[in-house]
């Protein structure tokens, strides 16, 4: 769970608690993100992409350029809503994409389908 | 399943991560706008103020407030394409910003109140849309010589490169060092945000940036971090702070031109950008948890209860010891568990300290607009935040340095036009220190270079003599409903403040406060507050006519004193004094007059007795009546002649004179009761 | 020279160097702590601090007398304790000559004793130097200081042991 807000990683890790079997590993920046990657397997990331060291997107190419990460699922949360940055996120590697601000419903919905309801463990 | 959360339950957390971005934004906006007076660019500042608001909107969107979804969304607009052109902010634009900050802050303290924000007021929105993102100046920037390698010049933006390029210039050294997570350095607690927070203290992070390296016995994880430095200090203390040998920085040196801004990587221009992490700035990555002080107290008083548990399972293992148990090994346990709540108390209170630099800080945003309003012009100087203290003293004191800059800034520093006149520099200067003055006390002063007072203006005003001195002047400015200002002026009211100011810091906080002026030169006001206070929750009680306050901790229990249920029993020959007993539920409890025992006179019978234990058996004092729970500051008493058992301090009740605080327990150990109380039984 | 208040108990003049005398008062009551000396007659907020009120005349074993317009609280400070003294009335500052001290002479009243450090001749009057010290230990009282005693049974109880 990557979000520098302690709020907002809150308020996810509150509403994918529904999906039973999960835990959870938070991140407050970009670079904890990629280092907790790099130490522990995980079957998830919600990341958020306004952060102050390094930012979502760096942290997905930085993803997706690793042979062990490139097929983690990555669910991007993000402040904006118009079309042109899903489309660019998409392109950049995301597995999914919602705009602030998504009911928990919409968020269980997208980890549910990245989940393939498995046991999980999320970053 | 469980089902899904209200998010708005998140509220109160929400408020206090939205106080901080917004504070955070006010500093930088400060720091921007002076800046911008010296004609210098300052992205670092935009790219914060900017991931501030983007944050703010995107968390009250999730929260659902919508007066700073609109507001934070107006602002952020426009600093992106600051942001994106690397253009310098017009001056003007950082005033409206200012008021936009202000506006989310209000809705804040609104929601903090428990009330409905009110929508955001159509000036402010039509002032925000106006704003112009005309072209203005490119920054100037400077020539030097860093070597690199391109992978990683390449991802470097052109802000680091020239913040590398000065810093170099400026005689600093540039460094790369790099860091290996593994699982065995995150178990030592090593991880790369404690690493950028050790290597924030001996250097300046330009950038960290995540590099893939091969798995290797150094690198578990085949990750590695590049740290980017600038720094002044030597080698060894860096190469410490990264956790690895001097001799594995690199020095980077040679030449470098760096690009123009237009060709620098474009795959974020609709997305925020990096910005290198600077620790001193973002309270929020200091490792500091912010606690609401309501959880605090809420923990205080679980706390509290323990206490109480403890008192019954002494009695439990009292009673056991009384049937021939052998309770030696329990009574250990109990001991210790009474050890381990006392240091947990004295953990939860040491929570409470909060640095002054959270009260100090707010003054210059609160200097600006006074400087405003009242068009003069103030210096500020702040010293000394480094100390400590409990947070409700900080929250006390914070209204009254408001109160002391405002007189300053309102009353006691002159127009430019009369200080250049009196030969004082335009700008005035407002100093506020603040140091430990010894490990109980901080002493904070807020001095002027204005004015000073008039003794004979505030005298006559008050229709008293001449003070002959400072402390005489203190006096008469706090005598209550004193103005020196026939007219109420805009930022300070009838400066009515100074006998609030005298009670908060005197009466409330135990503190004293004192004068120096001088008429022409300045004036200083000195504050010495005690560290931390002892505040409690106690039940306050009338015995024989007088005032006394109990800790609630301390009580077990308040009953009603029924004529009919007691049984007297006479002091024995062995020196007990003379109790009563009281039957209650199966149990007897011995009953002491208060009054008695401090040998007052009893006016009223006693209707009430609070019981509390002693070693675990109840024993009850007869009071007159309860007055209420409140919470009381206790105010220590420690000088020999008044240290009296079942004393363990004053407070005051609001009428000026002590009132005693009493420690039941203690009390109850300095007699013993006649053996006949103790063994009746109903 | 050396600037001395001088204030009155029971008839006697006496003198305090200035240095240890923080500040007076009018007398606006004390709180009587309970489990004290007699001649501590509570405590009283002076300032935003909570100190002892020592009543001089209980002090020199003298009768109480309710207080008058002129009473007056001198808040003294001695080697960090602050302590208020209670004296009849108290309206002069005077400087005294320390070479015209002269040892103090017999005193009224046992309780007094060694309460006094010496005396000095201003013109016709005899003034008393207090010993400030001495006045503010507790050893002057050899009773136990903790002491509840029972008005009707007259019993003393067992202390703690």
């Amino acid at each position: 769970m990557v979000d520098d807000s302690k709020v907002m990683r809150d308020m996810i890790v509150a509403c994918l608690r529904a999906i039973p079997g999960t835990s959870f590993v938070h991140a407050s920046s970009g670079l904890e993100a990629i280092e907790r990657l790099s130490l522990a397997p995980f079957d998830l990331m919600v990341l958020d992409l306004n952060m102050p060291d390094v930012g979502g997107v760096e942290v997905l190419e930085f993803v997706r350029g690793q042979d062990r990460l490139r097929s983690l699922p990555v669910l991007i949360v993000t402040t904006r809503g118009d079309d042109e940055s899903r489309e660019r996120v998409l392109a950049a590697g995301a597995t999914g994409f919602l705009a602030k601000p998504f009911t928990p419903d919409a968020i269980i919905a997208e980890a549910r389908a990245m989940l393939h309801g498995g046991a999980e463990s999320v970053a | 399943m469980t089902a899904p959360p209200d998010l708005k339950d998140f509220l109160s957390s929400f408020l206090v991560e939205a106080e901080e971005h917004v504070a955070l934004a006010n500093e930088e906006l400060l720091a921007l706008e002076s800046a911008q007076r010296k004609g210098e660019h300052h992205p670092r500042a935009i790219r914060s103020i900017f991931r501030s608001l983007h944050t703010l909107k995107g968390l009250s969107a999730m929260v659902g407030i919508e007066p700073i979804v609109s507001i934070a969304h107006r602002m952020e607009t426009f600093l992106r394409e600051f942001e994106r052109s690397g253009a310098m902010v017009p001056l003007g634009a950082t005033d409206t910003l200012l008021k936009g900050v202000q506006a989310i802050a209000q809705t804040i303290a609104t929601l903090s109140r428990g009330e409905e924000p009110a929508a955001p007021p159509p000036e402010l929105v039509r002032e925000l849309d106006a704003l112009d993102w005309g072209p203005g100046a490119q920054g100037r920037r400077a020539e030097a010589s860093l070597e690199l390698e391109p992978a990683l010049r390449e991802k470097l933006t052109d802000f680091e490169l020239v913040q590398l390029a000065k810093g170099v210039a400026a005689g600093q050294r540039a460094l790369l060092a790099e860091f290996f997570p593994s699982p065995e350095k995150s178990a030592q607690g090593l991880s790369i945000n404690a690493v950028r927070e050790r290597v924030a203290k001996v250097a300046e992070i330009v950038r960290v940036l995540p590099r893939s390296v091969p798995t290797s016995p150094e690198a578990p994880g085949g990750l590695s971090f590049a740290l980017i430095l600038l720094t002044s200090t030597n080698d060894a203390l860096v190469a410490e702070a990264v956790g690895v040998g001097p001799d594995r920085l690199q020095k980077l040196h040679g030449e470098l031109t760096h690009e123009d801004p237009t060709t620098e990587a474009a795959l974020d221009t609709a997305l925020p950008l990096d910005e290198e992490p600077e620790a001193q700035t973002m309270g929020l990555r200091r490792g500091i948890v912010r606690v609401d002080v309501n959880r605090l107290d809420e923990a205080m008083e679980g706390l509290s209860a323990l206490i109480v548990t403890r008192f019954r399972l002494a009695r439990s293992v009292a009673a056991l010891a009384a049937r021939g148990v052998n309770t030696r090994e329990l009574s250990d346990v109990v001991a210790d568990n009474a050890r381990q709540l006392r240091d947990l108390r004295a953990a939860i209170v040491r929570v409470r300290m909060v640095p002054v630099a959270d009260v100090l800080d707010r003054i210059p945003l609160l200097v600006r607009g006074l400087q405003r309003a009242t068009n003069r012009r103030v210096r500020i100087e702040l010293e000394g935040g480094g100390a400590e203290l409990d947070k409700s003293v900080s929250e006390r004191l914070f209204p009254v340095i408001v109160h002391l800059v405002r007189n300053a800034v309102d009353h006691a520093i002159e127009s430019p036009d009369e200080r250049n006149r009196r030969g004082k520099p335009e700008e005035g200067l407002l100093r506020i220190t603040c140091g430990a003055r010894s490990n109980t006390r901080l002493e904070l002063t807020v001095s002027d270079d204005g004015r000073g007072i008039d003794r004979k203006a505030v005298a006559r005003k008050a229709g008293r003599p001449v003070p002959e001195d400072d402390a005489g002047l203190l006096d008469l400015l706090c005598i209550p409903g004193l103005s020196t200002r026939d007219v109420a002026t805009t930022t300070s009211g009838r400066g009515m403040g100074m006998e609030i100011v005298k009670r908060i810091v005197t009466d409330e906080l135990g503190g004293e406060l004192a004068l120096r002026t001088e008429f022409g030169i300045g004036t200083t006001f000195t504050l010495r507050v005690p560290l931390t206070i002892s505040i409690v929750d106690a039940f306050a009680f009338e015995c024989a006519g007088q005032r006394f306050v109990v800790p609630v901790a301390t009580v077990d229990e308040i009953i009603e004193v029924d004529g009919t249920q007691l049984v007297k029993v006479p002091a024995a020959e062995d020196g007990s004094v003379e109790v009563e007993v009281l039957l209650r539920r199966g149990s007897a409890i011995p009953l002491v007059k208060l009054a008695r025992l401090f040998r007052m006179r009893a006016g009223t019978p006693a209707q009430k007795a609070i019981v509390v234990r002693r070693g675990g058996a109840p024993i009850a004092f007869a009071v007159d009546r309860m007055l209420g729970q409140q919470e009381v500051v206790i105010r220590p008493m420690n000088d020999a002649l008044i240290r009296a058992p079942g004393v363990s301090g004053a407070t005051d009740l609001g009428d000026g004179r002590p009132t005693l605080v009493l420690d039941l327990v203690a009390l109850s150990t300095t007699f013993s009761l006649p053996a006949r109380a103790q063994e009746l039984r109903p | 020279m050396t600037l001395h208040v001088l204030f009155v108990v029971a008839d006697v003049t006496y003198a305090l160097p200035v240095e240890n005398i923080l500040q007076m008062e009018s007398f606006m009551g004390a709180t009587r702590v309970p489990g004290t000396r007699d001649y501590v007659i509570g405590v009283a907020t002076v300032r935003g601090k909570v100190v002892p009120v020592i009543d001089l005349r209980l002090r020199f074993g003298l009768p109480a007398v309710p207080p008058t317009l002129d009473t007056r609280l001198i808040v003294t400070e001695v080697g960090g304790r602050v302590i208020a003294l209670l004296v009849d009335s108290a309206r002069e500052v005077v400087p005294l000559d320390p070479s015209q001290n002269q040892p103090a002479p017999e005193m009224v009243g046992e309780r007094s004793a060694g309460l006094v450090r010496g005396m000095h001749a201003q013109g016709p009057r005899l003034l008393l130097l207090l010993d400030l010290p001495k006045v503010l230990s507790e050893r002057a009282y050899d009773h136990d200081p903790i002491a509840f005693l029972d008005d009707e049974t007259q019993h003393r109880p067992a202390l703690p042991g």
